[in-house]
């Protein structure tokens, strides 16, 4: 809405009479307008409205009895925060928990039952197992039960004890086909010597 | 490497600036603070910008003791702070999660419970309704006590523009005070 340039006017000469800076003359003018314009009386009203209206601020400002606490509130926020952080620390604990227990490798199931000594031994050969074999299990083979094969050539002598083993085809990894050259060599072949 | 005088320079200057930032809080922290509830109608908020308007005295007397800092400075510093937090407030506003003590309702009763004054809670309903612009020039005029041109300094304005937005923040005043009583 378009304001005409005298309400304007006005209205900064009620300003000066609420903060008590108009002259006698700024008086002067600012009732000679409301005496022409019902507008501005009814939205600024008279300068006892003014004062009036005013006054209720200076109440307010006089009633103010609120103490603020600068190092209080610090603290206050300063535990709230050391609160926040407790709480957060805790979460990502239990998210980190529950990743790693949803994520820990399921055993196979062919695993799952007892090794025997023989897979035990060839299992222990294979220097990976990452914790102690009376657990029964071989964890370190599940991480990841992707299938990795390999295929390998194994001499072996009359009393089937083996004496030679070569990759004929790699798994892909060095190290692991060296550990399944050890442990084809630590195992034996009792088909061997009984001809069978 | 600073040599023991530099030092010792160095020493006095800090020890200087915080003796600086002590008084300055020590004399407006209370002033300060009212100032910036009444603009923004909360008292954690209000605590929170003052102690960013002394901290930010505080850095520049680090970095010059010897500056003068008026209490014009740190009503400016916190009528800025105060205007920056209403207007963030006001883009909030169209949130749903909007803090029941930020809405002007809430703030009556805040208000309320705490002055048991009517004409407390007067004013900070018609504050609340207030663009923070006019609420800036009512609350340094009125309640800090500047004159219209002291504040026109404050605010980086006329003396006139001050005057006039004292008067339509006066006008949602007495609106708000007509429906009070109605």
């Amino acid at each position: 809405m378009r304001v005409a340039p005298e309400c304007l006017s006005a209205e900064r000469l009620a300003g000066a009479i609420a903060l008590g800076e108009a002259t006698d003359a700024e008086r002067g003018r600012y009732r000679a307008h409301l005496a022409r314009c019902a507008r501005c009386l009814d939205q600024l009203g008279g300068e006892r409205e003014i004062e009036r209206v005013m006054i209720t601020v200076a109440h307010a400002r006089d009633d103010e009895r609120w103490e603020p606490r600068l190092a209080g509130a610090r603290a206050a926020r300063r535990g709230v925060r050391a609160a926040g952080i407790a709480t957060a620390v805790a979460a990502l604990l239990v998210l980190v928990v529950a990743v790693s227990w949803g994520e820990r490798p399921k055993t196979p199931t062919h695993l799952r039952a007892p090794l025997s000594a023989a897979e035990s031994r060839a299992l222990a050969a294979l220097d990976t197992q990452t914790f102690a074999a009376p657990a029964g299990r071989a964890e370190s083979l599940t991480v990841g039960a992707s299938t990795i094969s390999a295929s390998l050539r194994v001499t072996v002598d009359g009393r089937g004890v083996p004496l030679r083993c070569t990759i004929a085809k790699s798994s892909g990894d060095r190290a692991l086909d060296a550990a399944i050259c050890r442990a084809a060599l630590h195992a034996r072949v009792p088909s061997a010597a009984t001809g069978r | 490497m600073k040599s023991d005088v530099e030092a010792c320079r160095g020493l006095d200057a800090t020890a200087l600036a915080q003796s600086r930032a002590e008084s300055l809080v020590l004399a407006y922290q209370t002033k300060i603070a009212r100032f910036l509830r009444r603009m923004v109608g909360d008292a954690e908020v209000a605590l929170d910008l003052t102690q960013d308007v002394f901290l930010s005295a505080y850095r520049l007397l680090a970095a010059d003791p010897r500056r003068e800092l008026t209490p014009g400075w740190l009503y400016r510093a916190a009528t800025n702070a105060g205007i920056s937090h209403l207007r963030r407030k006001k883009i909030l506003r169209i949130l749903p999660l909007d803090r029941e003590v930020d809405r002007p309702c809430a703030s009556l009763r805040t208000w309320r419970v705490d002055e048991q004054s009517v004409a407390s809670v007067d004013l900070q309903a018609a504050l609340a309704r207030l663009n923070a612009d006019q609420a800036a020039a009512l609350l340094l005029t009125s309640y800090a006590g500047y004159s219209s041109s002291e504040a026109a300094g404050i605010l980086g304005t006329t003396a006139d523009a001050v005057r006039q937005r004292v008067c339509r923040a006066m006008r949602t005043l007495r609106s708000t005070m007509r429906e009070g009583t109605e």
